[in-house]
């Protein structure tokens, strides 16, 4: 069934039912996947899904379902879940958006993604991958080569009067080494994220991943004590990414984030000033709209270390009696709506990452954090999880240290920020936004080496 | 859910380009979801997932396509396309299936399909963990309690004449405790699972698992940071078994054993592990989180021995990989939906069970850590380097369970931890998780008893 003909049944048939607003969200997903192995395609992957989630309101009350099946019994089955779901729920009164906002004009779709060939991709990751065997004799394996394509096509529409479209489009490449010396092996991955397929430079790919495993060889252990601490861009960013809900109203108003009352207070040095900007041009989640409809603005959250707003949606700001700040966000047509960071960074700050140890005498510089899914406490900002890096001497790294773990808490990392660095990098792990930060400079934190 | 001659007719459109094997993947999922928190049910959502998927094989090369477009032109379209990756010589094949699909006994009987179950019945046990929750104790916050069933049916049908169905039912309660004393909040969580209907839910002892959920939570308010070095390990049973999913069973899915990327890699007959560890994967436990009738290649649940004292016996293998082995698959082909390829994965994989008494493991160790309750972790299979976090862990001092501690990780790598396992207890149980890698997200269970490992490194917040 076509889009506008189950939308007109379902807000048709929705109206008889006694569903007083209704809303429907629709997403397409095109996508091509690709890995090779020892230079020969070994996995190929080509879909497209749609699916659509439907809220309405049923007795003052808000429910909600979806479908992936876009028939007849599906209509159906969507309004009985939103009467059904509607009479039970005990949430927070929620209501849709009047659509008579201002929107931004851009087009975040990159049509020269679309021109390049399925062959120009796999005859990349085939060079790529040649050239990470070819760069030094203790590579033993290429374990992963792989690229995906995705575009994205969202639509709303609601009984108020929004209908809102737009698309967004990426392309993404990802390589993993395995090196070998004597005896010990190491891993590291390399990912780049584009909107354009001409920027990505093979050599550099393959120097950057192979370098980066190869850095870990002839790792030492060192003394488990509190060391000054150089996160590298990436693990800033990614350590960022862990804790952001704590800036979400969402959070904050279920008593789930200690940043609750923290309005306009110093939250984190100075150095610190925490973007949101859902119209970069090369964000992976830009969009001029969220997904209730609500136009999306450039913001700060915390700047100079002072937390400015958290991030809203209809249903926070309506109880905080503020205005949303267009951060409504559904995961999927799957979810209901949450709230999330669009593309959300640390402002770039003067010096370089190398300037940024030269200064310590001793230290260790944090280039890789894992297991912070669970060895991260997103409540308390306690964490202890395990950690890849080098020992710093001097002002020169000394060398790698054999896995780490690092143990401290997020709010107490905001606070000891004492310099931030220019090289502004994002993270493309993670669900909860697209979220950046240049490498930063920590006063201390606790370090076991095994 | 599609017509066999549909079926026959992309089976056979997916071979014109020279490969030599196609594969349907037809599901059509019903999901609820429920969360009561603060004592309010605040999500309510229900859905309707929908799709299907096509793959094909050509010796070592895979090609897979997904859509959920169900008509006949846009399916053979989906089929032709993905057979334009297959660079064979053109080849016209007429699949034909069996008349019927194969119809098999389920290992997992359902007594109420989660569906048909009226929702205020779920809503009264959330409101009743809800309550076990917030009144184990003044410092409780706050309670978050999930309900999660769903009911999915699949076909699977390939060229080499599989064509059989399955209804897959899994509830799970998931129970989330945060308590404060004002500055500082944690949190505890137990979350049973069952491939059971409604049945599992309402027969669940609240009383037991609503209450540990809160007492991790206020234990852990009263914990001392943990110390950091190298101690003796004491990881108790049911989920504890996270470490060894971890940093054993995901080195033994053929998807890392087919291509080296494994530490466990042509080591069959070869001793990887203390003597004391069996370790087995059964995807046929009655009515597990884990279990399945059938994989999602169509190939029946079975029991395979892992490891058997200490000496490795086999691997999880699906199809593909069972190609680049040449070895047969273990009925391990497992994906979260339609929107994935299959590849190897765990079902429910245990330690078997040894000789020792928990009092026994915790009496024979002078200093160390024990660890009541894990939380997840990960690991990189090319390494076999591995992390996972404690949710509640003790200091053991002269034989008996000291303070508790927190922010306890822990890090090693698996080849050596497994050699290092000196007890093993005899109180095996299982836990309930997900489980995330290249095919999606899927219900596992972990499991082991107790067992002591004579050295991993932890990693606190107090230097030692």
């Amino acid at each position: 069934m076509e889009l506008s003909t189950f939308r007109d049944q379902l807000f048709t048939e929705g109206e008889k039912l006694g569903i007083t607003e209704l809303e429907l969200y629709y997403e397409k997903q095109d996508s091509f996947a690709c890995q090779i192995f020892k230079g020969e395609v070994d996995e190929y992957e080509s879909s497209t899904v749609n699916g659509v989630s439907v809220r309405g309101l049923y007795n003052g009350k808000m429910g909600y379902a979806y479908t992936e099946k876009l028939d007849e019994e599906s209509v159906h089955f969507l309004l009985d879940s939103v009467k059904e779901n509607a009479e039970l729920i005990e949430d927070e009164p929620e209501e849709l958006f009047e659509g008579n906002a201002s929107y931004e004009e851009k087009d975040f779709y990159s049509s020269s993604l679309d021109e390049v060939t399925t062959e120009q991709k796999i005859a990349f990751l085939q060079e790529v991958e040649k050239k990470i065997y070819a760069y030094d004799p203790r590579v033993v394996q290429s374990d992963y080569a792989g690229l995906q394509d995705q575009s994205v096509e969202k639509a709303l529409y609601n009984n108020k009067g929004i209908a809102l479209s737009d698309r967004n489009n990426f392309f993404f490449v990802a390589f993993s080494v395995v090196v070998k010396e004597n005896e010990e092996i190491k891993s590291d991955f390399h990912i780049e994220i584009t909107k354009d397929f001409s920027t990505l430079d093979a050599d550099e790919i393959a120097k950057q991943a192979v370098e980066k495993s190869l850095s870990y060889l002839g790792g030492k252990t060192y003394p488990n004590k509190n060391y000054p601490v150089v996160f590298k861009n990436s693990a800033a960013a990614a350590l960022l990414a862990t804790f952001a809900s704590s800036f979400s109203a969402e959070a904050v108003q279920k008593n789930q984030s200690l940043l609750k009352g923290k309005l306009n207070e110093q939250i984190a040095s100075e150095t610190v000033t925490l973007t949101d900007d859902p119209l970069l041009t090369d964000g992976v989640r830009s969009g001029t709209f969220d997904s209730e409809g609500v136009p999306t603005k450039k913001i700060s959250i915390v700047e100079n270390g002072k937390l400015k707003t958290y991030f809203h949606n209809l249903k926070t700001a309506k109880k905080d009696g503020v205005a949303s700040t267009g951060h409504g966000y559904k995961s999927s047509y799957k979810g209901t709506v949450g709230i999330s960071p669009s593309n959300f960074f640390v402002v770039p700050g003067e010096e370089s990452y190398e300037q940024l140890y030269e200064s310590l005498d001793e230290g260790v510089i944090i280039t890789n954090l894992a297991g912070l899914h669970s060895g991260a406490n997103q409540i308390s900002g306690d964490f202890s999880v395990a950690a890849n890096g080098y020992y710093v001497k001097d002002g020169k790294i000394a060398g790698p240290t054999n896995l780490m773990t690092i143990a401290g808490n997020f709010f107490e990392v905001l606070q000891d920020v004492e310099k931030v660095g220019t090289d502004l990098e994002f993270s493309p792990m993670g669900g909860y936004g697209y979220i950046g930060s240049p490498s930063l400079k920590i006063k201390s934190i606790a370090v076991t080496v095994d | 859910m599609l017509s066999k001659s549909i079926i026959e007719d992309v089976l056979s459109a997916a071979l014109t380009t020279g490969g030599d094997f196609s594969e349907v993947f037809v599901e059509d999922r019903y999901t609820n979801n429920m969360t009561l928190q603060g004592g309010r049910l605040e999500k309510n959502l229900s859905g309707r997932d929908f799709g299907i998927g096509i793959r094909i094989f050509k010796g070592l090369h895979s090609v897979y396509a997904y859509t959920n477009e169900n008509s006949k032109e846009g399916l053979l379209k989906a089929a032709t396309t993905a057979a334009q990756a297959i660079h064979g010589t053109k080849t016209e094949r007429n699949i034909v299936l069996p008349m019927e699909t194969q119809k098999r006994e389920t290992l997992h009987p359902i007594q109420f399909m989660p569906t048909n179950m009226e929702k205020t019945r779920k809503l009264n046990v959330l409101r009743n963990a809800n309550e076990i929750v917030t009144n184990y104790d003044s410092s409780i916050a706050q309670a978050i309690i999930s309900l999660m069933d769903e009911e999915q049916n699949v076909l699977i049908a390939n060229s080499e004449g599989t064509f059989t169905e399955d209804k897959r039912v899994r509830s799970r309660l998931a129970i989330q405790a945060v308590a404060t004393n004002g500055t500082d909040m944690q949190t505890g969580f137990y979350g049973p699972g069952a491939h059971q209907g409604f049945e599992f839910i309402e027969g669940l002892d609240l009383n037991h698992y609503a209450k540990e959920a809160a007492r991790i939570a206020v234990t852990m308010l009263h914990a001392d940071p943990a110390p950091s070095g190298k101690f003796p390990v004491i990881i108790d049973n049911e989920f504890g078994g996270v470490i060894f999913h971890e940093a054993c069973g995901h080195g033994l899915e053929a998807s890392s054993v087919a291509k080296n990327n494994s530490v466990f890699a042509n080591k069959v007959g070869e001793k990887v592990a203390s003597d004391l560890v069996t370790y087995i994967d059964d995807g046929t436990i009655t009515n597990e989180w884990g279990s399945i009738n059938i994989d999602d290649e169509g190939e029946k649940a079975r029991k395979n021995v892992l490891i058997e004292n200490g000496i490795l016996k086999g691997y999880l293998i699906d199809k593909f990989n069972a190609r680049r082995m040449q070895a047969e698959s273990t009925g391990s082909g497992r994906r979260e939906s339609y929107k994935f390829a299959p590849t190897s994965r765990m079902t429910n994989t245990y330690i078997a069970p040894g000789e020792s008494t928990p009092e026994e493991i915790i009496e024979n160790t002078e200093y160390g850590i024990y660890a009541k309750y894990m939380g997840g972790g990960s690991v990189s299979p090319a390494t076999g380097d591995y992390n996972f976090a404690i949710n509640e862990a003790y200091l053991v001092k002269n034989g008996k369970i000291d303070k508790p501690l927190r922010g306890a990780t822990l890090i090693g790598n698996g080849a050596k931890t497994i050699q290092k396992i000196d007890m093993v207890g005899n109180n095996l149980g299982h836990g309930a998780g997900m489980c995330g890698a290249s095919s999606g997200s899927i219900p596992v269970n972990v499991g082991q008893p107790m067992v002591r490992v004579s050295e991993i490194t932890v990693g606190g917040r107090e230097a030692n």
